[in-house]
Parts: structure tokens; C-alpha cells; sequence
């Protein structure tokens, strides 16, 4: 397999392997960028501190290659049930709406 | 060469039409509100890479796009 064989297959056994997974400039407790620190405050307000976050300044893989896997070109991107969400304006969109509560909780129960 | 919100207005409308757009930015952290008929039956992840596309790889000057996006008929209700 080449670079990217490898690091497409690595996305996808990340997000498929996990109910939530938050690809993020930086880390939930120090991000890099406003965006992926808004992200990750949204899954705080959900109640959600023990989630999969990739932090993409340290994942080459993820940097380069996930914006072909999700046909989606910035960072944060949010996973849940390997399915992208979207970036933090989709996230907090939804959490307004009470959307994105309900997708964890059915993500995160099942996960048990 | 900076990039400035008039810029962003016209990548985004030469491949989209738009009842209404609005880009406010700083030349690198741009918000904008983005009113298309081409929007009606798509949720909001679809809608936001269609901007995506239409803007292709002019969002290596555009460093952070954060994006609202509207039907002609959401945006109506909201006025």
C-alpha cells in the first residue's frame, strides 16, 4: 500500500471504531485555531469528555488525506458512527437544534 | 495580495446563484451568509461543500471560512 492507501485506511478504521471522533487543529484542552476550539467546546456542552481527538498538526496522514476522504477540505471535522458531521459551524448548528445531542446519545449508547 | 471579502462575494457567485450573499472578514477569517435556490433539498453539510466546491482551490487564500447557508424560503422566514 502507498501513503495515502495507508492513511485512508487508518480514517476510516479510526472513525468506524469509535462513536465519536473530532479531527482538530491542536487538542480539546489547547487548540490551535478558533474553529477546532469551538469544536470541541460544542461536544463539551454535549455532556461528551471522552471522545477520539486527532489533533491533524501531528497526524501527516489525517492532514493530508482526509479532506479527499470526507470531499470536505477544512479542519475540524466531526465524526459520529464514521459518518461526517461536518465543521464546527454544522456542529454548533446542530447543538442549537438539539440535533447533535441526539446523535451522540444513540452513538454513545450503542458503543456500551 | 490580499484576499478581501468583495473577493470571496464574487468566487462564491461565479459559480452559485445567490438571492442574497453577504461576506464580512479581516483578509483571513471570513463569516458568510449565503442565500441559493441551489441549496433547496440538501442538508447543511451538503450545502456548505457545494461552497466548497464552487470555490475549488481558491480556499488556499481564504485561510477560515465559517459559513451560513440558506434556502431563498428559510431566508424569507427570517426576514
Amino acid at each position: 500500500m502507498d501513503e495515502k492507501e495507508i492513511a485512508l485506511a487508518q480514517i476510516r478504521k479510526t472513525v468506524t471504531e469509535n462513536p465519536v471522533v473530532l479531527y482538530m487543529k491542536g487538542t480539546p484542552q489547547f487548540p490551535q485555531c478558533g474553529f477546532s476550539g469551538r469544536a470541541a467546546q460544542v461536544l463539551r456542552a454535549c455532556g461528551l469528555n471522552n471522545y477520539v481527538a486527532v489533533n491533524v498538526l501531528e497526524d501527516e496522514g489525517a492532514w493530508n488525506y482526509l479532506p479527499a476522504y470526507a470531499d470536505f477540505p477544512t479542519f475540524p471535522q466531526c465524526y459520529i458512527n464514521g459518518e461526517l458531521i461536518g465543521g464546527s459551524d454544522i456542529m454548533a448548528a446542530m447543538y442549537e437544534q438539539g440535533e447533535l445531542q441526539e446523535l451522540i446519545e444513540k452513538a454513545t449508547a450503542t458503543a456500551q | 495580495m490580499k484576499t478581501t471579502p468583495q473577493n470571496v462575494e464574487d468566487f462564491i457567485q461565479q459559480g452559485l446563484p445567490c438571492e442574497y450573499i453577504r461576506v464580512e472578514g479581516d483578509g483571513r477569517h471570513f463569516d458568510a451568509v449565503i442565500v441559493s435556490p441551489d441549496f433547496e433539498g440538501k442538508g447543511m453539510l451538503q450545502q456548505h461543500k457545494l461552497v466548497y466546491q464552487v470555490l475549488g482551490d481558491r480556499m488556499e487564500r481564504i485561510h477560515a471560512l465559517s459559513m451560513k447557508t440558506m434556502t431563498p424560503a428559510q431566508w424569507a422566514k427570517q426576514q
